[in-house]
């Protein structure tokens, strides 16, 4: 199986559910193809040549596969959970790999320097030692008991807290972060990236998050999540090579990319080499 | 590939980092506090982030991703994900030989750097991109009717000395191929463009060297107009 077939099986973010209405169009591509977006009830979604493809809505988003077959699509459960705040959060073209944007989620060690006194800051810079396996029921790599100074969390956080993350990354172009919530001790903020690979070495990304936040408006989110997200952007579009590399040798990680070490090779491993330097 | 200018001394000051286009290389160019130049391939051997992102810190150059420093030989000596970490000395850019030499960095990514000896002592006039190959410049210079002398120096035939009339004479022009605009791996046009770093004799008096800056100005223009006539 190619990368692309690989890929192909797997479903993803074309729009936010709140839009496209009836009699409204966009044009956008998924995979290296050209897709047809019409808005309505539901979402219809075709390919240049007139062949409808599935949709299905979920987290806030249109989700379409270019699969006849499908693999089923991930669950977040705390999507159940009414009392949250949810909040997708539209998108960001990046000039990268769709894999690189999901390995740049991944990462925290990066915090102090380009989330500066927000999601890290000088000399707060080291990163404990934390768990990562990958869970064999569900294939799925998690990353946890990672803890991190942060001056400030999340937009309703006041002042710098100690913060916890898990990480899970149940498709390869989709990661769930799971992190303390700064307004309920018992409970975790999630906040995931749903990426849509454009082609391989470009991608749109839609950050969606459920919270519990009673405080700011819908509008504050969604700035703080873009304004973060696109710093990571200036990065993301600044990596050489754009793909990601799978095999090791290319590039030199430390004890701080664990979750990135893992990550790598749990998309080796499944063939997933669509947005990977190696190719299948 | 040989040794080519890839800058003005005075536009790098101590603490500065700057992009360097020599044909396929990518090169981060930096200065540290205390004035040393370093040449690297723009690449963090971390994560592959450019370089010329980050930022100097006393003797050494920190990604701008991860923060990782670098001290003047290009070894990783501080990882701040892992303070106490002592880095292994194969963390390290590809480094490129550099030299600064009469006003101009020089560079070669493939050797030594082996700069032009110009013939006399400089100031800097300034850096120009032109959109164009050296071939078309150098036949637009040829048809000034105010350059009433243009020659290559014996050393590299891409350095030349232009006399140029009411203004002054042995203007130095000192040319770098940079034919990779793309961020990112695009497809490229080979041989273009150039980028011109213009010197003058040392004393040259201020006036004159803002006459020069202009005359530049209009060379770029008339060489790049001249591109667009012949693909039209």
């Amino acid at each position: 199986m190619s990368g692309l077939q690989h890929a192909q099986q797997y479903w993803y973010p074309v729009a936010m559910t709140n839009e496209l209405s009836s009699g409204q169009s966009r044009h956008t591509q998924l995979l290296g193809t050209p897709l047809l977006l019409e808005g309505g009830d539901t979402l219809s979604a075709s390919t240049n040549d007139g062949k409808p493809l599935s949709v299905q809505r979920a987290f806030d988003h249109w989700w379409v596969t270019l699969s006849d077959d499908p693999l089923p699509l991930f669950s977040i459960n705390e999507v159940a959970e009414t009392d949250r705040t949810f909040v997708p959060c539209g998108v960001v073209r990046v000039a990268c790999s769709p894999l690189r944007a999901v390995e740049n989620f991944l990462d925290i060690a990066h915090f102090p320097f380009v989330h500066t006194d927000v999601l890290g800051a000088e000399p707060h810079t080291e990163v404990y030692k934390y768990d990562v396996k990958i869970d064999e029921s569900k294939d799925e790599v998690i990353a946890s008991n990672i803890h991190f100074y942060q001056p400030q969390a999340a937009k309703s956080a006041e002042g710098g807290i100690e913060t916890e993350y898990v990480y899970r990354v149940p498709a390869p172009m989709v990661a769930v972060l799971y992190k303390t919530c700064p307004q309920r001790a018992d409970a975790m903020d999630v906040i995931a990236l749903f990426v849509q690979p454009i082609d391989e070495e470009t991608c749109d990304v839609w950050p969606w998050m459920a919270l519990y936040d009673d405080t700011s408006s819908m509008a504050d989110l969604i700035h703080f999540q873009q304004f973060i997200f696109l710093q990571d952007r200036s990065i993301l579009e600044n990596q050489i090579p754009r793909k990601l590399p799978l095999d090791p040798g290319q590039e030199i990680p430390t004890r701080a990319d664990l979750t990135s070490v893992s990550y790598r090779r749990w998309l080796k491993k499944r063939g997933a080499y669509y947005g990977a330097v190696e190719q299948r | 590939m040989t040794t080519q200018p890839i800058g003005l001394s005075s536009d790098l000051a101590p603490r500065q980092v700057m992009r360097a286009v020599i044909g396929q290389f990518d090169i981060a160019v930096w200065r540290s506090v205390s004035g040393v130049v370093s040449a690297w391939e723009n690449r963090c051997p971390h994560r592959g982030m450019r370089l010329s992102h980050g930022f100097v810190r006393g003797e050494s150059l920190a990604c701008a991703y991860h923060g990782w420093h670098y001290d003047c030989e290009g070894y990783c000596h501080y990882i701040p994900a892992h303070p106490e970490l002592t880095p292994p000395r194969t963390v390290q850019p590809t480094i490129y030989s550099v030299l600064e030499q009469d006003g101009l960095i020089w560079t070669n990514p493939a050797g030594d750097a082996k700069p032009v000896a110009l013939p006399c002592d400089t100031d800097a006039v300034r850096s120009i991109t032109v959109q164009c190959d050296f071939d078309t410049v150098l036949k637009t210079l040829s048809d000034q009717k105010d350059t009433s002398q243009v020659s290559t120096l014996a050393e590299s035939p891409r350095v030349l000395s232009v006399d140029i009339e009411g203004i002054t004479d042995g203007v130095i022009i000192a040319f770098q191929q940079a034919a990779a605009p793309a961020p990112n791996g695009q497809q490229t046009v080979p041989e273009q463009p150039v980028i011109a770093h213009a010197l003058v004799a040392a004393g040259t008096e201020p006036a004159k060297r803002v006459a020069v800056s202009r005359w530049l100005e209009s060379l770029r223009r008339q060489s790049e107009q001249a591109v667009a006539v012949t693909s039209a």
